[in-house]
């Protein structure tokens, strides 16, 4: 098992870089030059010589004409850059957004925190209904409640999500007037404490009802079929042949089986989320990761959007790491070393 | 067999009916495995309502566009967020028989009738604070002889030789010149015809002076003393006027020396009989019967059509001009973006006494006081934010968006479909090397990574080609599952023992694995292909909507939706997304529904799943 992870984490760190180097030449496909940026304000006072040779010397000390693989090393931190220190990734530098005006850091932390936690909240909400709802969907396969869900999931997972976020602003917002249409707090409002807390989940309650909303659909289709499959397994007939009451049957020797390809849907639709939630928070102005990526994306702020790029990919994979590994903790049967 | 047997009707057929009894043998009886997908298909109820309904909206956005046409670069102020609407031409019944006086405005008419009462139709909500329907009382009780329509405020004339003006009166639409107003004993000028432009109005009396007044900021409203006392018509454009003088020379009458209207052609200096003014266009008549047309001619107003019988009258539209023949037949000309330049046929039978034309509409008047109407009538699914048309938008952009999934599931299965074929069969280092990029590949964040290519790569590149990128984007980010599906199929396949026969034949590896192997893993593409047809719409309409797809002017019916996320919008202007939303949300529904059924049928496992 320990050798197994070994070899998984190296893998994982080979295709880091792998795709690391490809974001990274991606980035440089973009037509920019920081040493004609930080000496365009100098070009009308100065000769075109002596401008010349200022920005071959810049363009030298930022070393923008060495090859492009020795600049990646650079960025990443793994060879010490001009002078002599490494400041790459992997020493924490996540460079420098010039949107901002700040380091990358600095920007990202707020942001991740929101998102993380819309995020959690929502899978914690979706988890806790479509659970249930998939598991007596299965138990009562073929009712008129089971058809019922049947076909709202299909409405529910085919509906793209920023589709059903319009019509809950419409219902929730414009009509009913419950939730506030967009925001993350009420604007000009000081609010500590317990109050400043209330005030943030009024206004990511309308979100955090679409985002669970969206994932309804497919995950509650999901767990229903994975509970069937574990119903229509020999052993449950063998418990109910020896009379094992019906909820133990359900909870007990089914659930355990099903819960297999649920944990898998759960870590990558919750790692889907991270991504995902690119469209809630641009549709509620929430500021968070994904509306920050856009943000750092539309204003051709290309440092922060490799900075998150990076962010998502690692997340991606860490992801794909721990769901090959859960199989194993979840089901003892399932060797993954082998 | 005495008992008649009932014949299957084509509903049943469709939709099915499991539940009869069937003889031993026809239940037995062997199937081949496609006969029996497709009965399994059809039997399946939801299914059948997918692909009906799948099929109807394709067919819808396949044919459609062929029959309405799109101006990608249009956009028109006086159309901007107009709610479905159908009765721009709707003449009220009290007007039938009884016309005096039409003025058709941008997305509204008013008229008055006979008895001196006026009537308003069509949209007449300006703006969120200003509604034209909203007739003044003073109106209501005098008898009004004569009405005019600007573009966001109305003139009316009563038979005292009063002038009322509603709608917009904040830029001094309703500073009604003194000479004008009868309150002053004074005053024996009598007003016979009103005219409005773009927030101006004016006047002419039967003493031949002429009166403009309004906003003054952009348009032309001064008028030359020399020409006062010798007027027959004025016609007002967007911002300038022209005169009609009584020795039937055409003149300019403003102040301003050298613009499109100023120069008017030689011919135009005797023998005037009419004048009349598009948007941004002048035209007269003269007595032979020739048209002339100057100005900005930008919706081929000059273009006027060979007729037998010789022009008397003209009336302008916005980009338009309809003239009444001496016979009593009528023609338009120019733009025909909403058929306002198409004379319906049963227009000409010649018994025309005069037309009402302005912006989009046209109103024949026939000598028993019917009403022939042709034009714009209205938008039946509304307009957006720059006046183009929702449904047209809506039929334009169905299209694009299937074609760009479709295309990009096919590049999807394309390459899925080679690799994974590649993997499964000769394993080994190339399977290795397959599924690593495949894992590289399926492991990036979709979404934020499609937002990069589109961001980088999108930016300098005309739409044309932004649209091909998509189309590649999604489909070289999309194979991954294909290719994993097709390779374990395979894997399976490739162990059976027509396989080991084909290889004793000494068949080409190629044709064992695309002719031979390949068949048996068809069904189970088409499952993945179509729920992947709708995952890669669902993904070009996502990235559309976050701006980063399919750019406007282009219609999708991603981008239509990414004006919408605002309360305003949502609200007040629900037809920009409800439209749109609904017929995305339907057609992917039908898509999923339909690969369900098929995978149901392909799978008998998967059943009740």
């Amino acid at each position: 098992m320990r050798k197994y992870i070994f070899k998984r984490i190296l893998y994982l760190i080979v295709v880091f870089f792998i795709v690391s180097l490809l974001m990274y030449f991606l980035y440089n496909l973009i037509p920019s030059d920081p040493a004609r940026n930080q000496l365009e304000a100098l070009k009308s006072s100065l000769k075109p010589e002596v401008y010349q040779q200022m920005y071959a010397d810049l363009r030298k000390q930022m070393g923008l004409d060495d090859p492009i693989i020795v600049r990646y090393a650079r960025w990443m931190g793994l060879i010490p850059d001009l002078n002599g220190k490494f400041n790459g990734l992997l020493e924490g530098n996540f460079g420098f957004s010039e949107f901002f005006k700040k380091d990358v850091i600095d920007v990202v932390v707020e942001p991740m925190k929101t998102t993380i936690f819309i995020n959690i909240f929502a899978t914690i909400m979706a988890l806790g209904i479509t659970i249930p709802l998939g598991i007596y969907c299965a138990v009562h396969k073929g009712s008129k409640f089971d058809n019922f869900t049947q076909v709202f999931t299909i409405v529910g997972y085919s509906i793209p999500v920023y589709i059903i976020a319009l019509i809950f602003i419409f219902l929730f917002a414009v009509i009913l007037r419950w939730f506030p249409v967009s925001g993350m707090g009420t604007p000009g409002a000081n609010y500590t404490g317990i109050r400043a807390m209330l005030d943030r989940l009024y206004y990511f309650a309308l979100p955090l009802i679409v985002m669970t909303f969206g994932s309804l659909g497919g995950m509650t289709r999901y767990v229903r079929a994975a509970m069937i499959d574990a119903l229509s397994m020999d052993h449950i007939k063998t418990a109910r042949a020896k009379g094992v009451k019906e909820k133990t049957v359900i909870y007990s020797h089914a659930w355990r089986n099903a819960l297999l390809p649920v944990v898998t849907l759960i870590i990558s639709w919750f790692l889907g989320i991270f991504s995902g939630s690119v469209v809630i928070e641009n549709t509620f102005n929430i500021n968070g990761m994904g509306s920050l990526y856009i943000k750092g994306l539309n204003n051709h702020d290309y440092e922060l959007a490799l900075a998150m790029q990076m962010f998502y990919t690692v997340v991606s994979l860490v992801g794909a790491l721990i769901m090959d590994l859960s199989y194993g903790l979840v089901d003892p049967r399932v060797h993954v070393d082998k | 067999m005495s008992e008649k047997k009932k014949k299957p009707s084509l509903l049943t057929h469709l939709f099915g009916n499991r539940n009869k009894e069937i003889d031993i043998l026809v239940e037995e009886q062997i199937q081949s495995p496609g006969r029996m997908m497709l009965e399994n298909f059809l039997h399946n109820r939801l299914g059948m309502v997918g692909l009906i309904g799948f099929l109807a909206i394709f067919l819808f956005v396949l044919i459609a566009p062929n029959f309405v046409p799109i101006n990608l670069g249009s956009s028109d102020a006086t159309q901007t967020h107009v709610p479905p609407t159908n009765g721009m031409l709707r003449v009220p019944n009290e007007m039938k028989g009884k016309v005096q006086a039409i003025a058709p405005g941008p997305t509204f008419g008013v008229g008055c009738n006979t008895d001196g009462d006026v009537y308003i139709w069509g949209y007449t909500k300006i703006t969120d604070k200003i509604d034209v329907g909203n007739i003044p009382d003073k109106v209501k009780k005098a008898n009004i002889i004569d009405v005019a329509a600007g573009y966001d405020h109305i003139v009316a004339l009563d038979d005292k030789n009063n002038l009322y003006v509603w709608g917009n009166t904040r830029l001094g639409q309703d500073r009604i010149p003194g000479e004008l107003k009868s309150s002053r004993p004074s005053a024996q000028k009598k007003v016979t015809q009103i005219e409005a432009g773009y927030q101006i109005s004016g006047a002419l009396t039967n003493t031949g002076e002429a009166y403009f007044w309004g906003n003054g900021n952009m348009a032309d409203i001064d008028v030359k003393k020399e020409y006062q006392g010798r007027i027959q018509k004025i016609a007002i454009a967007t911002y300038n006027y022209i005169l009609l003088l009584d020795d039937g020379s055409v003149v300019y009458g403003g102040l301003q020396k050298n613009n499109a209207f100023t120069r008017i052609p030689e011919n135009l200096k005797s023998g005037v009989v009419d004048i009349a003014a598009s948007g941004d266009t002048m035209a007269a008549v003269t007595e032979n019967g020739k048209i002339t047309v100057w100005g900005n001619i930008t919706h081929k107003e000059d273009q006027v059509p060979e007729t037998e019988s010789k022009p008397i009258e003209i009336y302008g539209g916005r980009y338009h001009y309809t003239a009444l023949m001496e016979n009593g037949d009528v023609i338009s000309w120019g733009d025909n973006e909403h058929g306002q330049s198409a004379v319906t046929a049963n227009v000409n039978s010649g018994d025309i006494e005069t037309v009402f034309a302005g912006f989009y509409q046209n109103y024949a008047v026939t000598k028993d006081g019917g009403v022939h109407t042709w034009g714009l009538s209205g938008h039946p699914l509304g307009t957006d934010d720059l006046g183009r048309d929702i449904l047209t938008r809506i039929i334009h952009g169905g299209k694009t968006t299937m074609t760009v999934g479709a295309i990009a599931e096919i590049i999807a299965i394309i390459v899925g479909v080679v690799l994974g074929a590649l993997a499964g069969y000769f394993g080994g280092t190339t399977d290795l090397l397959i599924m690593r990029v495949a894992e590289i590949i399926g492991g990036l964040p979709f979404l934020p990574f499609a937002l990069l290519l589109s961001a980088i790569i999108g930016t300098r590149i005309d739409v044309q080609m932004r649209m091909y990128l998509i189309m590649v984007v999604l489909g070289l980010l999309s194979w991954t599952g294909i290719c994993r599906l097709i390779r374990a199929q395979i894997l399976a396949e490739r162990e059976k023992e027509f396989v080991l026969a084909a290889q004793a034949m000494g068949v080409k590896e190629g044709t064992i694995i695309f002719k031979h192997i390949l068949p048996n893993v068809l069904s189970i593409l088409l499952v993945q292909a179509t729920l992947g047809f709708a995952t890669c719409m669902l993904t070009e309409s996502t990235l559309s909507y976050l701006g980063f797809g399919i750019t406007p002017p282009t219609p999708t019916w991603g981008n239509m939706l990414s004006g919408a996320n605002n309360s305003i919008v949502i609200q007040q202007y629900w037809w920009r997304w409800v439209f749109p939303a609904s017929i995305f949300g339907i057609c992917t529904i039908c898509i999923n529904l339909m690969g369900d059924a098929i995978r149901d049928a392909v799978d008998p496992k998967s059943i009740g799943r």
